[in-house]
C-alpha cells in the first residue's frame, strides 16, 4: 500500500483509539467529515490529544500555532499536512 | 438540612445496598490485581473495591469519555443524590460543590506519570492530564449540576469527607449557597494498595488465612482499603420548606482539629488535643457529650488509629458512659465516603448490624462496639474521623 | 442550621504578617524588591532536565539561605514544597509578633492550598519503581499528599486547632485564605495561618505543556500575541487575626482582609467561560462581602496567566464588575514576573496585593525593556514599565481563575490608622 493511501485510514485509526471513542470504528469517518462543531463533535481537548498521538505515530513534532481550523477541520486537511512534513 | 443521598462502593450502587451490608455487618472485599508486581509478598491481598457497574443511567457515553474513574464516580454519586432528594439534575441557582478526595484520580496520575518518565514528556496525554487533578471530580460535578456556586476541594486524607461536609454548610449557613453537593471521592488502583501495605496500613492475613478489618480489636492489625463515592445534597431549611421536600437529617454542627504528635503517615498520642477538639465541636453545637445517642466511628482497624480514637472518645466522655459505638469502616473500608454514606443512613434511623471483625475487646482500649442488637432511632448522632498525619474532623448530625 | 454564630456585626479581620518565598528569592523583602524593579524571574529549568520538554523556563526558587536547615528541625525530610511552606509561615508569624510555639494551640488553625504537595520527591520514587529497581525508598512518598506543605506548617507551628488543605488548581491559595476568613470571622479560631505552597515537578510541567498552555518565552499577560503561561513555584503565608487583637498587642496591621467570594464556570474542564460571568460572579461576590460597591475599587492584581483565553475571560470579568472603569482601573500582572504558583499563586498574589497598598504603589508588569504591545481586544490598563504611584490607593480586588472552572476573589483594603 502506497503512503498517499495509508495515511488517511492511520490518521482515523489513530482518532478512534486515542480519543477513546467507543461505538466508533475508523470505516465510519469520511476523510471530509468535519472533526470540530458538526460532525465528529471534538473539542479543543481532543484536538490536542490527537497532536500527540499524530506526533508519535508519524515521527513529527507540531508546533502549537499549527493546532487550529484550518489543519484540523477534516482527515483531509491533516493527511496533507502530514504528508507534507514526513 | 440534609436532604438526598448518592453512593456507590463495594457493596454496590445506592444507598440501598450500602444499608444492606452494614445491617448484615457484611465487608464486601475482592482481591486486588497483584500482576504488575508492586505488592510486597505476604502482604494484603484484599480490598473493598467496587464491583464492575454500569453507570449508562447517570453517565451519557459522551460525558464520560474523558473522565477519570474518580469524576465518574462523584457525578453519579451527585446524580444519584439529587433524585433522592427530588431535585432536577441541573441547577438554576448557585449550588456550591465541596468534594474531598484522599489521593485524587490515581489511576491518570499513574498512567501520566508512566508516559512522562517512561517514554518522555511529550508523550504526556493531555486529557489524562487534565482529569488528574484533585479537583477534576468537583469540577466535573459542577458542570453536570450547572452549579455555579463555590466549588472547592478538601484534601485531607481520613478527614477530608467530614471536613467537606463542614465547609458546604457553612457555605449554606453563611448564605453564599442556598444549596450544596458536598461527599468524597476516592478510588483504590493496585499500585496505591501495594504502597499503603508497603507503610504497614493495611490489614494482612491472619493465622486464619482471613484479611478482615477489625475495629477496636485486641488483633486488628490495619485497615481494608476501599474505593468509591458518597455524594449528599444540602439545603437550607427556608429553600426546603419553599420547594416542599423532605430531610434524611440535619446538620447540626462541624468542627476540627490537630494531633501535631502524629507522624507523617501514621497517628499519633494527642488525645487530650482531640478530645478537646471533638467537645468544643459538640459544644458549639450545644451539646454535651452525655446528648450522643450514638457514635459514627471512623476506627478502621488500624492499631494506632483505633488506639488514638478510643483513648478520644475515653477522654471526652469521661465518666458518662459512651453511647453505642458502631464502625462502619468494618464494612466499606477506608476511602472512598462509606464512612459518610453510614453516617447519613444512620441518622436516617438505618439499622446496623454486629462490627465485622469485631471478636475480642482490647484492654488497652476498652470499647466494644455495637452487637448489633436493635437500636432506637438516635436524636443525636456523633461522625469521628482521624486522619493519618494529624488532622481531625467531627461532624454532629440529628434526626430530620 | 445554628452553630452558635453571633449575628452582631461582621468582625474585622487583619492580616498581621505575611512571608514568601518565590523566584524573586527567600523572603517578602526579595519579592517586594523584585516586584517593583519589575523584573521577571525566569531562567532555565535546573530542577530537572527540561530538554524533551516542550518548554524550557520557569522561576525557579533558589537555594535557601544556609542557616535553614539548622533552624528547622526536620528539614531533612520535608519535601521542597513543605520547606517553603514552613519558611513562609515562619516568617509570617514573626512579623505578626506571635511567639511559636503559641500559648493556646487550639486555637490557632491552618488553612492551606496546593495543586502538587511532594509530586515533585514522588516522581523520584516512582522512576525508580517504573525502572524496575529493588530498593525504594518510600519515604520520598511519605509527604507525597496535597495536605503535605499545610501539615508540615502545623507541625512546625505546634497548631492544634483546625488544619485543612484545599486543592482547586490555581484557586487553592485564594480559597484557602477565605476559609481562614470565615474561621476568623466566626471565632473558630483566634489566629489563622493562610497561604500556599506548591514546588515544580514533571508533572505540572509536562501536563499543561500537553496543553499547550504554557509560552516558551516569558508569559505576557494581556498583551498582544500572548501565546500561555510561565511556571514558578514557592509559597506564600498570611496570618490572619480579629483586628481588635492585634491593635491591643500593640502591632500594626499590614491589611485587612475585607472580603471573599466563590464561584464556578461550570463550563469546560480546561478552558474558562469566555464570557468570563463566573469570575464577574466571584468579585461581585467578594464586594458583597465587604460591603463595598465597585466603585471603591482602586486596582485589580489580575489573574493575568497570559494564556490568550484567560486573559480574554478576565477581561469580559471586568467589564461585568466595573463597567465603563474597566478601561481605566489599574491591573497589576503578578505572574508576569513570578509566574504561575498554581495551588499557591492565590496566596503570591494576595500577598503582592497587601505589598501595593501598604506601599502606595503598583508594581509592573515588566521593566519595559521588552516592548509589549497592548491588546486592543484586552484594552486594560495594564501597569508595566515602572511602578504606578497610587498612594490613596485604599481598596483592592485579587482574583484567582482556576483550571476546572473555580473561581476566587479576595478584597484587600489598607490598613488605615484609626487615629488619623
Amino acid at each position: 500500500m502506497s503512503e498517499a493511501v495509508a495515511t488517511p485510514a492511520r490518521i482515523k485509526r489513530l482518532i478512534v483509539e486515542s480519543l477513546n471513542l467507543e461505538g466508533m470504528r475508523p470505516e465510519m469517518i469520511e476523510d471530509e467529515t468535519p472533526l470540530f462543531g458538526e460532525g465528529l463533535g471534538l473539542d479543543s481537548v481532543d484536538a490536542l490529544e490527537l497532536v500527540v498521538a499524530l506526533e508519535k505515530e508519524f515521527g513529527i513534532r507540531i508546533r502549537s500555532q499549527e493546532i487550529g481550523r484550518e489543519v484540523f477541520s477534516s482527515v483531509s486537511t491533516l493527511s496533507q499536512f502530514i504528508e507534507g512534513r514526513t | 438540612m440534609l436532604t438526598g443521598l448518592g453512593t456507590l462502593g463495594a457493596s454496590g450502587v445506592g444507598a440501598d445496598r450500602l444499608a444492606e451490608a452494614l445491617a448484615a455487618g457484611r465487608p464486601v472485599s475482592r482481591e486486588v490485581d497483584r500482576s504488575a508486581g508492586y505488592h510486597p509478598p505476604e502482604g494484603a491481598r484484599r480490598a473493598c473495591l467496587m464491583p464492575a457497574v454500569q453507570l449508562g443511567s447517570w453517565l451519557s457515553a459522551g460525558e464520560a469519555r474523558r473522565m477519570s474513574p474518580p469524576s465518574k464516580l462523584a457525578v453519579a454519586a451527585a446524580r444519584m443524590a439529587l433524585r433522592c432528594a427530588g431535585l432536577p439534575g441541573t441547577q438554576e441557582e448557585a449550588t456550591a460543590v465541596v468534594v474531598a478526595t484522599a489521593f485524587g484520580p490515581s489511576t491518570n496520575t499513574e498512567v501520566l506519570l508512566k508516559q512522562i518518565l517512561c517514554e518522555g514528556p511529550e508523550s504526556a496525554s493531555p486529557s489524562l492530564f487534565m482529569e488528574s487533578v484533585a479537583n477534576a471530580p468537583a469540577a466535573q460535578i459542577a458542570i453536570a449540576a450547572r452549579a455555579r456556586g463555590p466549588s472547592l476541594t478538601v484534601c485531607q486524607r481520613e478527614a477530608g469527607p467530614l471536613l467537606a461536609l463542614g465547609r458546604a454548610a457553612g457555605e449554606v449557613a453563611r448564605g453564599r449557597a442556598r444549596r450544596a453537593l458536598a461527599g468524597s471521592v476516592d478510588e483504590m488502583t493496585p499500585l496505591l494498595h501495594a504502597l499503603l501495605d508497603r507503610f504497614g496500613a493495611l490489614a494482612r492475613p491472619g493465622a486464619d488465612g482471613q484479611e478482615a478489618a477489625r475495629p477496636f480489636d485486641r488483633r486488628r492489625n490495619g485497615f481494608l482499603a476501599g474505593e468509591g463515592a458518597t455524594m449528599v445534597v444540602l439545603e437550607s431549611e427556608e429553600a426546603l420548606r419553599e420547594r416542599g421536600g423532605r430531610a434524611l437529617a440535619r446538620v447540626l454542627g462541624w468542627g476540627s482539629a490537630f494531633d501535631l504528635t502524629a507522624p507523617v503517615t501514621g497517628w499519633g498520642r494527642g488525645a487530650g488535643t482531640l478530645a478537646r477538639g471533638l467537645l468544643r465541636t459538640l459544644r458549639r453545637a450545644g451539646f454535651e457529650p452525655g446528648d450522643v445517642d450514638l457514635v459514627v466511628s471512623g476506627a478502621s482497624g488500624s492499631r494506632t488509629g483505633d488506639l488514638l480514637e478510643a483513648q478520644v472518645l475515653r477522654e471526652a466522655w469521661g465518666k458518662i458512659p459512651l453511647p453505642p459505638i458502631v464502625a462502619p469502616k468494618s464494612v466499606t473500608g477506608e476511602y472512598g465516603g462509606g464512612l459518610l454514606g453510614a453516617a447519613v443512613l444512620a441518622a436516617a434511623g438505618s439499622a446496623f448490624g454486629p462490627t465485622a471483625g469485631f471478636e475480642e475487646t482490647d484492654p488497652e482500649l476498652g470499647i466494644v462496639p455495637h452487637d448489633g442488637s436493635p437500636l432506637p432511632p438516635p436524636e443525636i448522632v456523633l461522625v469521628t474521623s482521624l486522619a493519618a498525619g494529624g488532622a481531625a474532623a467531627w461532624l454532629v448530625l440529628g434526626r430530620a | 442550621m445554628q452553630r452558635g454564630e453571633g449575628t452582631g456585626a461582621v468582625r474585622r479581620v487583619a492580616v498581621s504578617g505575611v512571608g514568601a518565598v518565590c523566584g524573586m528569592g527567600w523572603g517578602v523583602a526579595s519579592l517586594w524588591e523584585g516586584l517593583r524593579a519589575g523584573r521577571p524571574a525566569f531562567a532555565p529549568l535546573r530542577r530537572f532536565d527540561p530538554s524533551r520538554h516542550r518548554t524550557r523556563l520557569a522561576a525557579e526558587v533558589g537555594e535557601p539561605p544556609a542557616h535553614l536547615s539548622r533552624a528547622i528541625p526536620g528539614w531533612r525530610r520535608l519535601s521542597i514544597a513543605d520547606r517553603f511552606a514552613v519558611f513562609a509561615a515562619g516568617e509570617a508569624v514573626e512579623r505578626a509578633g506571635l511567639a511559636f510555639p503559641y500559648p493556646s494551640p487550639d486555637e490557632v488553625g491552618v488553612y492551606f492550598g496546593s495543586s502538587t504537595g511532594g509530586m515533585y520527591e514522588s516522581e523520584l520514587f516512582f522512576a525508580d519503581l517504573l525502572r524496575g529497581r529493588r530498593r525504594l525508598r518510600l519515604s520520598a512518598l511519605a509527604s507525597q499528599q496535597v495536605n503535605g506543605p499545610g501539615d508540615a506548617v502545623a507541625r512546625h507551628l505546634g497548631v492544634a486547632g483546625p488544619v485543612e488543605t484545599l486543592s482547586s488548581a490555581c484557586a487553592s491559595g485564594a480559597l484557602a485564605l477565605a476559609a481562614a476568613l470565615d474561621a476568623v470571622r466566626c471565632g473558630e479560631v483566634e489566629v489563622a495561618i493562610a497561604g500556599g505552597a506548591d514546588s515544580l515537578c514533571q508533572l505540572t510541567y509536562a501536563g499543561f505543556n500537553s496543553l499547550r498552555s504554557v509560552d516558551e518565552a516569558p508569559c505576557r499577560p494581556f498583551r498582544a500575541g500572548r501565546a500561555g503561561m510561565s511556571f514558578g513555584e514557592g509559597a506564600a503565608v498570611l496570618v490572619l487575626e480579629p483586628l481588635e487583637r492585634v491593635l491591643a498587642r500593640g502591632t500594626e496591621p499590614l491589611a485587612e482582609l475585607a472580603g471573599a467570594g466563590a464561584s464556578c464556570d461550570a463550563h469546560h474542564m480546561t478552558a474558562p467561560d469566555p464570557a468570563g460571568t463566573g469570575a464577574a460572579a466571584a468579585v461581585e461576590a467578594a464586594l458583597a462581602d465587604a460591603g463595598l460597591a465597585p466603585e471603591a475599587v482602586d486596582f485589580v492584581n489580575a489573574h493575568g496567566t497570559g494564556t490568550p483565553l484567560n486573559d480574554a475571560a478576565e477581561w469580559r470579568a471586568l467589564q461585568q464588575v466595573f463597567g465603563e472603569r474597566s478601561r481605566e482601573i489599574p491591573l497589576v500582572a503578578t505572574k508576569a514576573l513570578v509566574g504561575h504558583l498554581l495551588g499557591c499563586s492565590g496566596a503570591l498574589e494576595a500577598v503582592a496585593t497587601i505589598l501595593c497598598l501598604r506601599y502606595g504603589e503598583l508594581h509592573p508588569a515588566s521593566n519595559g525593556a521588552e516592548g509589549y504591545e497592548a491588546d486592543p481586544d484586552v484594552p486594560v490598563s495594564l501597569v508595566t514599565g515602572e511602578p504606578l504611584p497610587l498612594p490613596d490607593a485604599r481598596t483592592a480586588v485579587s482574583t484567582s481563575l482556576a483550571f476546572g472552572g473555580s473561581n476566587a476573589a479576595l478584597v484587600f483594603s489598607r490598613w488605615m490608622d484609626r487615629a488619623a
